[in-house]
């Protein structure tokens, strides 16, 4: 009977999920499904990919939602703010929705749904993967989305310690609204090669998209000198990216054509036998709230290579990675340093000790926690929410409240036209329960 | 919330790390006492001085007294005071002023280097006595009004964009987009000159006009920048000198224009450095962990 109250019936938000492949992505399959285990409902709302249009079913009967949306760009829905309402309405109605959980700062259907969620009284939970700077004005305009989606969310969620101080002070909420709950790996599907590799010749993995943020331009400088001071080291760089021209450009003035193997795109599923040749990964992020790769790369048993940015020193215990500052000089000076711990790893036990440190179920268990937070929270009417807006600034505050206030009219005008009681409710599917095995064929089932 | 207070003696220190699932005896929501203790505010703000930001100033009001004595030879022109003999008298002052000046400030200058100048400016001007004839009916069909108009609105475009800092001290921000703006500036002050030029009656007075105005607006900031950097002290004088000159021109000129130069330049000098004084104290400059990083290296090959 316990159980059955506890029971929460959660609805995902995201402009990014499958088939679009990404931390973000992963993060929301991963954790819907450790969710769906640990008995609770859960449904997920994207935009439509291509000819993928409407209601999917997923490994374990995830229900996808893909609204006939366009993306407008970099996989994002043209901001509408109220058009998206009776759709999001419908589906909170049909499925009985208790939890609201948007996914990333820049999706625009996540702040949408949110924004709709609150005003007809929702519980909502945001979940930030990425960190932002202050200078800019992309970031100036991005922070005040944030404080307008966070203004009145019941709780926060940050994939690390840095990035939960990065959104404190972009959004200013009290930090104890804010939960840090990482991400995780899969580390069944992460498993080390079966056989050592030999140590004569050290293999050295990049797998990123070959972009400024990711440090594309770092590896130009760093990979040059490697070889020059190693001539037993080879490179395998995995990824594709506006920067790959420059990438190759290097390899032919230093002529290591034959050193640094250029794989381009690598698929998700492929990603693990291009891990497992290698003894050493290196990430050359300039900017990074948790990076999963790491946490790939560490499964599979590989020493990592990492700039000190962002999250990325709360990823590892230090015996696992070695920073380095995100300069050429130092990178390489990382770079020697693990080449000389290679002998003393093994990536048996490295595999096995990530399994202890991560995992998607502790994940769920520590977002359950949070949505138990969000419904105990205090139910609040619209006129006692609004001077949570009329905070967010002179002149923003005034038009958040404006953009709220209207969203309430739509919604008691939706009410009347076509009241709750005419949408249909789904009734609940329990799926049998499967094993462990089913999880790791991800967006393949459809 | 699980963690009771009763355990908070025996719990082990809280460590800000990711790894290994909740941290015994804290919660998720925890928040440590060294939170957002790598935070730093305003790094990189540089305090000014009023007294510093004032001198700074000088370079601009000193420009926008070589735009107004221009304007000043072109109205006379324009009304036939000044005739073409004068003026050209007046070009030949101004090029041997500007040749003095460049010889006596630039140290090492070789007499190749004075000779390939001179070769230059030869070629220049007589490129120009060819095209004057073409300047001169360039405009016929169009109405004086609208050249005028015309000539305002490109002289403050000119003005707008003009690069004060010097030609030689190239800024780290931004090096193609000041660089696309020097450009617009110049061509739009040539084109100026070229319109007002078409309105005079002989060739002659054009070839002098066009010569006086392109003189002043390609060497003009190269010698005021050589003299600032000769010596600073003369910069100011010359600069002062200048507004001097300039104000007893326009007053002899107009009095309103007199009085609109006199507000710009105390608005220049003493306004605006004031002004950003004052706001300085407003800005708010956050830099933590969370900053992307920056390449230390030229990645713009």
């Amino acid at each position: 009977m316990d159980k059955q109250q506890r029971r929460h019936r959660i609805l995902m938000v995201s402009d990014f999920f499958y088939p679009n492949f990404g931390g973000v992505e992963s993060h929301i399959y991963y954790l819907s499904q450790c969710l769906l285990k640990l008995g609770h409902k859960v449904v997920v709302m994207t935009h439509a990919y291509g000819q993928r249009s409407g209601v999917r079913y997923m490994t374990g009967g995830l229900k996808v939602y893909y609204v006939p949306w366009r993306a407008l760009i970099m996989q994002n829905t043209l901001p509408t703010f109220y058009f998206t309402l009776p759709i999001v309405r419908t589906i909170l109605v049909r499925e009985r929705i208790s939890v609201v959980h948007g996914h990333q700062a820049f999706s625009t259907l996540c702040h949408e749904a949110l924004m709709h969620a609150r005003t007809m009284g929702y519980k909502t939970v945001f979940t930030d993967h990425s960190l932002y700077g202050f200078a800019d004005v992309g970031s100036i305009h991005m922070n005040k989305v944030l404080q307008f989606t966070l203004a009145d969310i019941d709780q926060a969620i940050c994939v690390s310690h840095t990035s939960k101080e990065n959104t404190v002070l972009r959004s200013g909420i009290p930090p104890e609204k804010v939960f840090v709950v990482p991400n995780a790996v899969d580390t069944a599907m992460f498993t080390p090669s079966p056989n050592r590799l030999s140590c004569d010749e050290i293999v050295i993995v990049v797998i990123s998209r070959l972009v400024y943020r990711k440090g594309a331009d770092l590896l130009v400088e760093v990979i040059p000198e490697v070889c020059r001071l190693f001539p037993n080291v080879r490179f395998i760089v995995g990824g594709d990216g506006p920067k790959r021209v420059r990438l190759e450009e290097m390899r032919e003035k230093y002529s290591l054509q034959d050193r640094v193997e250029m794989l381009g795109a690598v698929q998700h599923a492929h990603v693990r036998s291009v891990l497992i040749s290698g003894h050493i990964f290196l990430n050359s992020s300039l900017t990074e709230a948790f990076c999963i790769a790491i946490l790939e790369a560490a499964s599979c048993g590989l020493l990592t290579v990492s700039t000190r940015v962002g999250g990325v020193p709360e990823v590892l215990p230090d015996d696992m990675i070695v920073l380095a500052e995100p300069a050429p000089s130092d990178m390489v000076r990382a770079v020697k340093k693990a080449i000389d711990m290679l002998p003393y790893i093994d990536p048996h036990a490295m595999h096995l000790r990530m399994k202890s440190l991560y995992s998607w179920h502790d994940v769920a268990r520590r977002t359950e926690i949070v949505y138990d937070h969000a419904l105990h929270s205090s139910n609040k009417n619209l006129l006692e929410r609004l001077p949570r807006y009329l905070r967010c600034g002179a002149w923003a505050g005034k038009l958040f409240c404006l953009v709220m206030l209207v969203n309430f009219l739509l919604w008691r005008f939706l009410e009347l036209w076509q009241p709750v009681e005419s949408i249909e409710e789904v009734p609940d599917i329990t799926f049998p329960l499967q094993n462990d095995e089913l999880m790791h064929d991800s967006a393949e089932v459809l | 919330m699980e963690t009771g207070a009763n355990e908070t003696a025996h719990r082990p220190k809280w460590k800000k790390v990711a790894y290994g699932g909740m941290q015994p005896g804290y919660a998720d929501n925890y928040t440590d006492d060294s939170f957002l203790e790598e935070m730093v505010m305003n790094a990189n703000v540089v305090k000014r001085d009023l007294l510093k930001v004032m001198q700074d100033s000088v370079s601009i009001s000193q420009y926008l007294c070589i735009i107004a004595l221009v304007i000043c030879v072109w109205t006379y022109t324009l009304s036939l005071v000044i005739d073409e003999s004068s003026l050209l008298k007046l070009d030949i002052g101004l090029l041997a002023l500007g040749f003095l000046v460049l010889v006596l400030t630039t140290s090492p200058l070789s007499w190749e280097l004075l000779f390939k100048y001179f070769l230059n400016i030869s070629f220049f001007i007589s490129g120009l006595y060819i095209l004057a004839p073409i300047y001169h009916t360039l405009t016929r069909s169009i109405s004086s009004d609208s050249i005028w108009a015309l000539t305002v609105s490109l002289l403050l475009v000119h003005l707008f964009l003009h690069d004060y800092s010097g030609s030689n001290i190239s800024t780290s921000a931004s090096p193609n987009n000041l660089k696309l703006a020097n450009n617009i500036s110049l061509n739009a002050s040539i084109v100026a000159s070229v319109l007002v030029a078409s309105r005079l009656p002989s060739r002659l007075h054009v070839f002098a006009i066009m010569l006086f105005s392109l003189q002043v607006f390609l060497f003009a900031p190269l010698i005021t920048s050589c003299i600032r950097r000769y010596s600073l002290s003369l910069h100011f004088w010359f600069s002062f000198a200048l507004m001097g000159v300039t104000l007893s021109v326009m007053y002899q000129l107009h009095c309103m224009f007199f009085v609109l130069l006199l507000a710009l330049l105390v608005f220049v000098s003493v306004v605006c450095p004031y002004w950003l004084i004052r706001i300085q104290e407003y800005k708010f400059e956050i830099n933590g962990p969370w900053d992307e990083a920056k390449l230390c290296f030229d990645i713009s090959e």
